[in-house]
């Protein structure tokens, strides 16, 4: 038996709207912002999975293990910065770092 | 011939030239003997020319401005009017820069008075001998430009230099009109060529012509000083007195009448322009006969009888009697020269003492500039036998015998302006001459130089009428001498007639005589002084040249810089850059305030992304679904 | 060879130049010399074609150019790069090379700072110029028009006095916004021909075909319009000119007046009006406006002016209005007079502009309240101040009188109204020019001001520029002739 492609665009919908959502409520807070954005990585990978099998492609499946290492490497970067950005000011609230506006 | 011409013009453009670029560097005497014989020269060549002339003639010299099917050469046209101007300003000028000589002999910086004087003289001849109309403007221009800063020769002190920028932009209002009459005449005809010109009037509807006309008239105004643009000449006295009796008296003023003169033929048809010009000059001798009479001022009295003279010119133009008119510019130019150099000489000799009221007893002290200014002020009088009592005489009667009550007005009016003319000339006589010396007298060589200069003109000017003697005597060179010229034969009247309309004249004249004897010979003299300093409302208002000044001030000169003014802060930086600046601040303010989009906040950031892809996605499903 | 390369040369000499002198940047005397060298040699150069009588080019030239440069760029947009001469643009290349030289001459010591920047940016504002008077391909002519902008934009902004940056940016911003418009109607014209006759060209002699709807044609002819008409400039695009001349240093001013001011009138007289009849017949009566009311207005406002070099400015505005009068009438006579009125009003207003900044050197002030009886102080300077003041004024027998009476003449005989109301402007000029004159030269002295006369290279300098001021008064047939070619080509008259 097999899911059907609309079940699995359904749920990665909800979850990258979740993930969204957490980035956007908390976005004063940099740890939280991560795992939303992890969360709606997530949603895209079971998309690209999911389409995979529906047309079997392996492209698909390819993209996802991608993603996989990506997301590896980001969150090992960001929690990196994230130390060190704590370090500097004392909290990881990302209203603080605008250095760099216009 | 044509050697004649062009030696008589590039000899003074030469003297000019050389004595503007390098006049500093060559000896002073050497300098003055220079641009004294480039004039001279141009005497010569004129004299020559004049006793080898047998018909009119055009010379080419060379191109100057060509384009397409535009051609305004360099050509000279010699026929008896420009021929007969041409000797006397020669001539008239030759012994004003004789004059000049010895009455600058004191300034410093004569090399540009000289160059002046005579790129002056070559202006004058270019304006004279000029065959098309840009040429002639050329002339008109350059006399009008030497006497800008002639007058402002003094240029230190603000009032001359004031008085030459007034000459200088009052004219130039008649020069505008004059170049739109030219334009015109091109637009019609293809051609500047007057002698062409004068004879196509036929070929356009009177009304054209007739606008044309008062086109040049306007022109002839600014230059002649004729109403309502007469307000420069007085105030032209500011320059060196030679200059005054040059170009105010003599030749620059008398271009206007020359100028019509020699259009005369093409809008002599016109009744309405031959009428506004005699009414003109009607109004301006009189104007200026009334004006001289309240003077105090030497050489003003001399500069509103010039602007009376030369109505008395339009008249006789206007009246379609081109000889007579000819007749008295010649003969006004010797008295006049000699009136103004006589003035001269006074002037040196009471220490650039100008007012009339604070001379006095120069009869004896002076007594051949008395002699010479007494003969000058009776040719204007017209006082009977003088050229100008026949030259003047000519046109009243040519006015008379027009037969038109407009002209008969006209008539009158000129004899009562004889009458003023004799008043005032007689007037500054016993003022300036009679009475006791009160003041001592600077005598030197070069006023003795002067006054001989004042000679040959006295003789000229008292036997200038046999160059036009009436019927009754004669006849004279003039008449026949123009009688080939259009309008330059008069009506020819019975002889009775004539006699008669110049003993009235004479007799006027000598009434204005008797009138001035009365009133300040002797005693009455001293009174009238007296009496200078608490002027009636009469006097005062003549005195003030009606008020034109005044009036000029208060309707264009205030107005025009405020104005100005007004354009430049408000118009110009106030509403076509403000604007534009407020736009630049605009799109300024516009880039700052979405700049602040940018803020650097990433909370902010997410949620401008979050609601652009909801905006997306919304619109998506929005296009999906309807 | 390089006789067939002779436009090539004569454009990109002073480039090389400019580039010589950044190369030997360090000497300031060496990089002057080099200006001056490469100005004079462009002078010459320049004088050299006036020898060519016949047509001497390796490729078929349109009617009326006598020099000819056509070859392949970019072929993919259909851009060649094509040069052509013929004798309106003669006129014009020899009135950027002389000017130039003057431009070098007056700021041979007036500039102190970064010299050999000052004289490589003149000499490439000259390749620039030259360029648009030659350039025959409507990209490359575009090109040009933008290089040319760009030194005066740093002339004005490093150089000048004042608000120098305000003026830079308003002049760049101003200028940069009618070519832009230029551009999209350049594009369009070039895609319409395209679409039309199958080959896609930006060469002005391919896109005068172009059968263009008459409403587009109004379009595009505006756009065209409007850059010139900043450049000229014409009422009321002109308030750019007094900021941008005020503050620019004593060369830049000279020409921005003499030559960038050209640009504009050439512009419309070989693409404007040929490219879009239909459209510019339209436009006429405005442009008759704006230039007639220029005329009065600008003559007007420089009465009022306090400093010398707006005064100056403000007559620009009102000169180039007989310039656009005679465009706008566009019959032979006024056509060629408005050529010629370009001529003078370069070589009047430059030595006018020099004559101020000379002024400036010495007293360092511009302001007319500051002088007073100059005349007694430093004759041959009056002198030249005076006989360039006449000329401007319209003194017959100087260079100005010419065109304008041409123009005028031209002009009221198609169009009566306009020139009509032309005239007057002649006795508002004079009122300013005698206001000036008075202020400066004549009077008392009003500050005690230590000045000495001319130093034999302003002598120098304005010497020529009188020279040509009396040779063109007095002898303008020559240059007449010379442009009578192309103007009857223009016009469409024999």
């Amino acid at each position: 038996m097999s899911i059907p492609l609309e079940h699995v665009i359904i749920l990665a919908s909800l979850l990258f709207a979740m993930g969204l959502g957490c980035t956007v409520a908390w976005r004063s807070n940099v740890i939280m912002m991560l795992i939303g954005i992890e969360i709606m990585l997530n949603a895209v990978m079971l998309v690209f999975v999911g389409a995979s099998a529906r047309w079997g492609v392996a492209d698909g499946q390819l993209f996802a293990l991608l993603i996989m290492a990506l997301t590896s490497a980001e969150v090992s970067l960001a929690l990196a910065m994230v130390v060190y950005l704590h370090r500097r000011k004392k909290t990881v609230n990302t209203d603080v770092f605008d250095s760099m506006k216009g | 011939m044509k050697l004649y011409l062009a030696i008589m013009l590039l000899l003074p453009l030469a003297g000019g030239l050389t004595s503007a670029l390098a006049g500093r560097l060559l000896p002073r005497r050497l300098l003055e003997f220079l641009i004294c014989a480039t004039v001279w020269g141009g005497f010569v060549c004129a004299a020559l020319a004049a006793a080898s002339y047998t018909a009119p003639l055009t010379v080419n010299l060379a191109p100057w401005i060509t384009a397409f099917d535009l051609g305004a050469p360099l050509s000279l046209y010699l026929d008896p009017l420009s021929l007969s101007l041409a000797v006397m300003v020669t001539f008239v000028c030759g012994l004003i820069h004789i004059y000049s000589v010895f009455y600058m002999a004191e300034e410093g910086d004569y090399p540009r008075f000289f160059a002046l004087l005579n790129l002056f003289v070559f202006a004058m001849l270019t304006l004279l001998l000029a065959e098309n109309l840009p040429l002639l403007y050329l002339g008109w221009e350059g006399v009008g430009f030497c006497s800008y800063l002639l007058i402002g020769f003094w240029y230190q002190d603000k009032a001359n230099a004031d008085a030459g920028r007034k000459a200088f932009i009052t004219t130039r209002i008649g020069d505008t009109a004059l170049v739109i009459g030219i334009a015109w005449l091109f637009q019609l005809f293809g051609t500047f060529s007057m002698v062409q010109l004068n004879g196509m009037a036929f070929l356009i509807p009177g009304g054209v012509v007739t606008a044309i006309g008062v086109l040049f008239l306007i022109g002839a105004m600014g230059k002649s000083a004729q109403v309502p643009l007469q307000v420069w000449l007085p105030d032209a006295m500011a320059g060196p007195t030679p200059v005054s009796a040059m170009i105010h008296a003599a030749t620059m003023v008398t271009a206007g009448v020359y100028l019509l003169a020699r259009m005369f033929p093409f809008f002599g048809g016109s009744a309405v322009v031959t009428s506004a010009i005699a009414v003109t000059g009607g109004i301006t001798a009189f104007y200026g006969a009334s004006c001289a009479v309240a003077q105090r001022d030497l050489k003003r009295v001399l500069a509103f009888s010039t602007i009376s003279q030369i109505g008395y010119m339009m008249l006789g133009v206007g009246a379609g009697a081109i000889t007579a008119a000819t007749f008295h510019l010649l003969v006004h130019a010797f008295f006049k020269a000699l009136l103004f150099l006589g003035a001269g000489c006074v002037i040196t000799a009471m220490h650039h003492e100008q007012d009339i009221f604070k001379m006095g007893g120069l009869r004896r002290s002076l007594p051949v500039t008395f002699w010479c200014f007494l003969a000058g002020s009776a040719c204007l009088a017209g006082i009977p036998l003088t050229g100008g009592f026949f030259s003047k005489d000519s046109i009243i009667g040519a006015l008379w015998l027009k037969g038109v009550p407009l002209y008969q007005a006209l008539y009158v009016l000129a004899l009562i302006t004889a009458l003023l003319t004799s008043f005032y000339s007689f007037r500054l006589v016993y003022l300036v001459f009679g009475g006791e010396t009160n003041a001592h007298i600077h005598g030197s060589r070069e006023l003795k130089v002067m006054e001989l200069v004042l000679v040959p003109l006295a003789l000229l000017g008292l036997c200038g009428g046999v160059l036009d003697l009436p019927g009754y005597l004669g006849g004279g060179f003039l008449g026949h001498f123009f009688a080939n010229l259009a309008g330059g034969k008069a009506a020819e009247a019975p002889q009775a007639t004539e006699i008669v309309l110049q003993a009235i004249a004479g007799a006027l004249a000598l009434a204005g005589l008797a009138a001035a004897h009365v009133a300040f010979s002797g005693k009455a003299r001293a009174k009238r002084i007296a009496e200078a300093d608490n002027p009636s409302a009469l006097t005062s208002f003549l005195f003030h040249a009606w008020h034109f000044d005044d009036l000029y001030r208060l309707l264009f000169i205030r107005p025009y810089a405020a104005l100005s003014g007004f354009l430049w802060q408000r118009m110009d930086e106030g509403v076509i850059d403000d604007s534009l600046d407020r736009l630049a601040q605009g799109v300024g303010a516009t880039g700052t305030w979405f700049g602040r989009w940018t803020a650097g906040r990433i909370s902010l950031y997410i949620v401008s992304f979050a609601a652009g892809g909801a905006a997306i996605l919304g619109y998506l499903a929005w296009v999906t679904l309807s | 060879m390089i006789s067939h390369h002779l436009l090539t040369l004569l454009v990109f000499l002073p480039s090389l130049g400019a580039l010589l002198i950044l190369a030997v940047r360090k000497s300031d005397a060496l990089a002057r010399l080099v200006a001056l060298g490469f100005a004079v040699a462009e002078l010459v150069l320049s004088g050299y074609f006036f020898t060519l009588d016949t047509v001497h080019t390796l490729y078929p030239a349109p009617a009326g150019f006598f020099q000819y440069e056509n070859v392949h760029w970019i072929d993919f947009f259909g851009i060649r790069y094509t040069l052509g001469m013929d004798g309106i643009s003669l006129l014009m290349v020899a009135l950027t090379a002389f000017i130039t030289v003057i431009g070098v001459g007056v700021s041979w010591q007036g500039i102190k700072e970064r010299v050999p920047l000052h004289f490589a940016l003149l000499l490439l504002m000259e390749s620039g110029i030259l360029g648009v008077f030659l350039a025959l391909d409507l990209f490359l002519f575009y090109l040009f028009w933008e290089v040319m902008l760009i030194p005066m934009f740093f002339l004005i902004g490093i150089w000048g006095h004042g608000r120098r940056i305000y003026s830079a940016v308003k002049f760049f911003l101003y200028t940069f916004l009618g070519s832009l418009l230029m551009l999209v109607a350049i594009i369009t014209i070039f895609l319409m021909h395209g679409a039309q006759s199958g080959t896609y060209s930006f060469a002005l002699v391919d896109l005068i075909g172009t059968k263009v709807p008459y409403d587009v044609g109004l379009w595009l002819f505006a756009a065209f319009l409007l850059a010139f008409a900043i450049k000229f400039p014409l009422f009321p695009l002109h308030t750019w000119l007094p900021d941008a001349h005020t503050d620019a240093p004593t060369a830049g001013s000279v020409i921005l007046a003499s030559l960038l001011l050209k640009t504009g009138a050439y512009g419309l007289v070989r693409f404007g009006y040929p490219l879009f009849p239909d459209a510019a017949r339209a436009f006429t009566p405005l442009i008759y406006a704006a230039a007639v009311f220029g005329i009065s207005y600008g003559a007007w406002i420089a009465f009022a002016q306090k400093d010398m070099k707006r005064l100056v400015a403000y007559s620009s505005v009102s000169h180039m209005g007989f310039v656009a009068l005679g465009i706008a009438a566009w019959s032979p006579i006024a056509l060629s007079g408005a050529i010629l009125q370009m001529v003078n009003h370069g070589v009047t207003t430059g030595a006018l502009f020099a004559l101020v900044g000379m002024l400036d050197e010495r007293t360092h002030s511009r302001e007319i309240d500051t002088y007073g009886g100059v005349w007694g102080k430093v004759p041959a300077l009056s002198f030249f101040f005076l006989l360039f003041c006449m000329a401007s004024a319209g003194l017959p027998g100087l260079n100005n009188f010419v065109g304008e009476f041409l123009v005028l003449i031209g002009t009221f005989k198609v169009a009566p109204l306009p020139a009509g109301f032309a005239f007057l402007g002649m006795v508002l000029t004079l009122v300013y020019t005698v206001r000036l004159v008075q202020e400066i030269l004549f009077g008392k002295e009003r500050k005690p001001l230590v000045m000495h006369d001319l130093s034999l290279r302003e002598g120098g300098i304005l010497a020529v520029l009188a020279v040509g001021a009396v040779y063109l008064g007095v002898s303008p047939s020559p240059l007449l002739e010379l442009v009578k070619g192309p103007v009857a080509l223009l016009v469409g008259v024999k």
